[in-house]
């Protein structure tokens, strides 16, 4: 059964009060009127198979292709202690490692000769395995992918080179200060929780076959997959493929919920020192998450601090104003369950404690002033103009309903969003700014070298250094 | 090269050289895919027109969801500028962002009065601090004072970050620019009804922009390159390895420019290269999605139809001259090592560089390319290896690259024998039928794959037309591709992959010194 959702976007004016006292020429952006915007969003099929697993299926008939993007309830937050980066070699050395079928070399040969891609990848919180075919291969591609997920075999050569890659890549993270500083951010703003228990270049050595033998087992079975296919396949030939190749894997499990992170009970600033012209300032806090109420307001909160573009607060005053960085902003990455919202920026040494102070005070002032009307009349717009392209190709439709179910959101989450977005007052976020970004919530991180700084970091408070490994 | 950070962290307006071999490697051939064709069949579906300016206008309607993505390409770029302006074209991007006469102020008239004092005083300054410690302090202090006082009394009639604001209000997505060697190009995604502000701003911005906000914007692009490129050790090698490789074309330079170029850019050069090369006749629009044509072009005309060509000169610019011996440099970082290995070849529309993209495909595509499964998993010697067949960029003859990082405790040294040694291979053994199909395999199914965004296929539409002078060069690579053999293939490493024509960069790090890696 096909529920089609229409759903209607129409262009509300208002004017810009700062145009307008001097005509010009040609209409103003502002006045040009748009025909409104029509738009059917076709909502996948939700299949359920006999073992447990979820399929999400839409058909997209454009290109011959088959895309598969599965998603498994696991993820880096489940690495035992001393083991970080178990789920990430689990993950590497499935695609690699082999089947009870195929050998990973041959594995590599076959997706190589078809064109098609087989790829697994450990979030925080989620575990994905993604198949891309041309129509004409698609049951071999299936098979094989299907394979991987069930039988995987873990050959030792290619647990090892797994485990040397990771552990070099690990060594070539401080090559990168970008890549480091946020790695740090990371650590610190989770710190007590799992997700703050990063991979370690011990961590990594101490990993067995069996480690990872285990984690398959542990996380991999029907009930604790949903995948979701989209291309040019008819629903019910996408079912019975599905069925075909994973119908007779009848395993159970049950996988625990792991404690969602806390709110640091007081503030903390924190250094690590790196000789480069740059630095890089991040201020983080613990925020709601997606099933929380404030996460409307917190969104707009976040659009215009920092991510809503140039008229963002940060970017306007660091970047444009100031001309202290290229790049400055926050970003609010959510669960269901917490957030985290962080502003940033990257400036030369010698204007390092400027700029954090000059993040920091726009920060404060969320708390102590309302956002005027025009600003949240343009987040609001912005946010609900842009809606649309959630929704701009086949694939990403479905991924949105299936990572719905995923993150345990309500069914109308997407349907009810701009509505929501649109019921948000300034008092509103007023109210949530002062709930979640205040000092003592708040972590702060800079990477760089102090001896160069405008001003030394204590004189903002005291200051914990942290120590990195090279 | 692009990196990114979580969910809407930045927008980086910034230089993407990625962008150009990425489309390069999409070169079409599709015998197999003849039964299927009809919706990729490009050259049924894409329609093109010329404005009597000369612009050039690509639309293909494609109504999968009420989203139109929007490319303006503009040929032009980092090679353009003249020796001491390095960095204009890229600058000139960012200032393209600051609004026109009618975008981003409240009374043009009184502010340009104040903009021709401010533009003024800048290049006095400009002049006094080019002296370095003969300048005068004091003359300096002052104009400086009058600086911030002119860009104070300027910001009443500025409503800044207008384009921005009117792009994002109306949903706009990925709106960005980067410059390139070759070209300059501005795009966004739009809900599909919005399709006249984007026509409104652009045409606006290609013949009335105005360069407020100079100076700060001039630091941000300085902080731009401290970020990418002084912070980047990997970076620089790059930036030392194109200077090395050519010794005088344009390309040996960076397109954010050379550090002691970026302080002095000047505002009456950028005006002038703005006028020169930012044309109608110079210009390419593709605009992908959920339109329709009729409507599209009657737009197009209404806003860009007025617009004035201009003579755009035919630079010369000085040729590469062939290189007879190995060029080695090194760079000492803090960081690990890695290297670049460079070949000079022929670009588009050469046979060569088809073979090049073959090549390419063969050596570093897959787990299974030559260049992975040895010195990756078989060896163990590289952490990373990747090529790339037309860099920097494709106006000019240009260079393939190989790129790669060792895997402790193996060095530079063994890597660069172990590439060498599979080079040796190719010259020496043709390769197998097999492999030579699955690299085709490869080129076709990536083209395909590159159909499935509005923005990719404008990406690519309009970079080949205004590369190439024809979008149709990637339909037309069909039968090129489908003759390519594994004697082509050996001819040409034979031929380009020499010592003689090789420049080398390697990353030295600095506590390995003494091992001299």
């Amino acid at each position: 059964m096909n529920r089609i959702l229409y759903i209607i976007f129409t262009f509300l004016f208002f004017s810009i009060l700062v145009w307008g006292c001097n005509p010009a020429p040609v209409t103003h952006p502002d006045l040009i009127e748009y025909p409104p915007l029509k738009f059917s969003l076709p909502q996948p099929e939700k299949i359920k198979l006999n073992n447990g697993i979820t399929l999400y299926v839409m058909e997209d008939h454009e290109l011959p292709l088959l895309n598969i993007s599965a998603v498994i309830r696991t993820g880096s937050i489940y690495d035992p202690a001393g083991k970080e980066g178990l789920a990430d070699i689990t993950g590497n050395v499935m695609r690699i490692g082999g089947t009870a079928h195929l050998t990973g070399s041959t594995i590599d040969s076959e997706l190589d000769y078809m064109a098609a891609t087989i790829s697994f990848s450990m979030d925080k919180e989620q575990g994905t395995a993604t198949l891309s075919v041309l129509k004409k291969d698609m049951e071999k591609g299936l098979k094989i992918f299907s394979d991987i997920i069930i039988n995987p075999v873990f050959e030792k050569t290619k647990l090892d080179l797994a485990k040397e890659l990771k552990i070099e890549a690990l060594k070539r993270i401080y090559d990168n200060p970008q890549q480091l500083a946020f790695r740090e951010f990371v650590r610190l703003i989770y710190r007590g929780n799992p997700r703050g228990c990063l991979p370690s270049v011990e961590s990594i050595e101490r990993m067995t076959r069996a480690d990872l033998v285990r984690f398959h087992k542990n996380f991999f079975f029907p009930q604790n997959i949903m995948m979701a296919v989209t291309g040019d396949i008819t629903k019910d030939e996408a079912v019975s493929l599905i069925n075909r190749y994973f119908g007779e894997w009848n395993v159970t499990g049950s996988v625990a919920a792991v404690p969602v992170p806390e709110r640091s009970s007081e503030r903390s600033i924190n250094y690590a020192s790196k000789d480069s012209p740059q630095s890089i300032i991040i201020v983080g806090y613990v925020t709601p998450g997606k099933r929380n109420p404030d996460y409307y307001s917190f969104e707009i909160l976040d659009f215009i601090l920092g991510s809503g573009g140039f008229r963002s607060r940060i970017v306007s005053e660091v970047r444009t104003n100031l001309g202290l960085a290229y790049s400055a902003g926050s970003f609010y990455s959510t669960q269901s369950e917490y957030g985290v919202f962080a502003a940033y920026a990257m400036t030369k040494t010698s204007s390092t404690v400027q700029t954090l102070s000059a993040i920091r005070s726009i920060l404060h002032d969320a708390i102590k002033t309302k956002v005027t009307k025009e600003e949240l009349a343009w987040a609001k717009k912005s946010i609900n103009n842009n809606f649309i392209f959630s929704f701009s190709s086949v694939g990403k439709v479905a991924l949105q309903q299936m990572m719905l179910e995923y993150q345990k959101l309500p069914e109308d989450f997407l349907t009810s969003f701009q509505d929501r977005i649109n019921g948000v007052t300034s008092e509103d976020l007023q109210r949530v700014a002062e709930r979640y970004i205040t000092d003592r919530y708040e972590t702060i991180f800079v990477l760089g070298n102090e001896k160069e700084f405008d001003k030394p970091l204590v004189t903002l408070g005291k200051v914990h250094k942290v120590s990195i490994d090279k | 090269m692009k990196y990114r950070f979580t969910k809407n962290t930045m927008r980086f307006y910034g230089h993407t050289i990625s962008i150009v071999i990425k489309c390069l490697v999409i070169i079409i051939s599709c015998t197999t895919l003849a039964s299927i064709a009809y919706a990729y069949d490009l050259e049924k579906t894409v329609q093109k027109f010329t404005l009597h300016n000369g612009l050039t206008v690509l639309i293909l309607e494609r109504h999968v969801s009420p989203t139109v993505s929007c490319y303006i390409r503009y040929r032009v770029g980092a090679v353009d500028e003249d020796s001491k302006h390095t960095g204009t074209a890229h600058f000139l991007e960012h200032m393209l962002f600051k609004g026109t006469k009618t975008i981003g102020t409240n009374n043009f008239a009184e502010e340009t009065k104040i903009l021709k004092k401010l533009h003024a005083v800048i290049n006095s300054l400009d002049t006094e601090m080019k002296k370095g410690e003969r300048g005068n302090k004091r003359k300096i202090e002052e104009l400086n004072h009058q600086r911030k006082s002119l860009e104070h009394e300027s910001r009443k009639f500025i409503v800044e970050n207008e384009i921005d604001r009117l792009y994002t209000e109306n949903g706009g997505a990925a709106m960005n620019a980067s410059t390139g060697y070759d070209v300059t190009t501005y795009h966004v995604n739009l809900p599909s009804n919005k399709i006249e502000l984007w026509a409104r701003i652009e045409s606006d911005r290609m013949h009335n922009p105005v360069f407020r906000e100079f100076y700060s914007e001039r630091n941000v692009v300085i902080e731009e390159r401290r970020q990418s490129v002084e912070a980047r050790p990997d970076r620089k090698l790059m930036e030392q390895f194109l200077a090395t490789a050519f010794l005088v074309h344009h390309y040996r330079r960076p397109i954010l420019g050379w550090a002691s170029d970026m302080p002095f850019l000047n505002i009456d050069y950028m005006k002038y290269f703005f006028k020169t090369y930012h044309a109608p006749n110079n210009t390419v629009i593709a605009i992908v999605g959920d339109v329709s044509t009729g409507n599209i072009m009657n737009i197009i005309e209404k806003y860009f139809g007025d617009i004035s060509p201009q003579k755009i000169p035919f630079t010369h610019l000085s040729e590469e001259p062939e290189q007879n011996g190995e060029r080695r440099i090194e760079l000492v970082s803090d960081a690990n090592p890695r290297m670049i290995i460079g070949y000079h070849k022929p670009t588009i529309p050469s046979y060569d560089d088809y073979v090049f993209d073959t090549l390419d495909t063969i050596l570093s595509h897959g787990r299974t390319s030559r260049l992975y499964r040895t010195l990756v998993q078989e060896k163990g010697v590289a952490q990373s290896v990747d090529t790339g067949n037309g860099y920097p960029a494709a106006r000019y003859p240009n260079l393939f690259v190989i790129s790669a990082a060792p895997r402790f405790p193996h060095t530079n040294k063994e890597l660069e024998d172990a590439i060498y040694e599979e080079i040796e291979t190719l010259k020496n053994k043709p390769v197998s039928r097999e492999e030579l199909t699955k690299a085709k395999n490869q080129i076709k199914a990536d083209f395909l794959r590159g159909l499935s965004s509005n923005s990719d296929i404008a990406s690519t539409l309009s970079y080949f037309e205004a590369i190439a002078g024809d979008y149709r060069y990637i339909t037309n690579q069909i039968k090129i591709i489908d003759t390519i053999t594994a004697e082509d293939i050996r001819r040409t490493v034979n031929k380009y992959l020499t010592p003689e024509n090789r420049t080398v960069a390697i990353l030295v790090q600095r506590v390995n010194m003494n091992m001299k890696q």
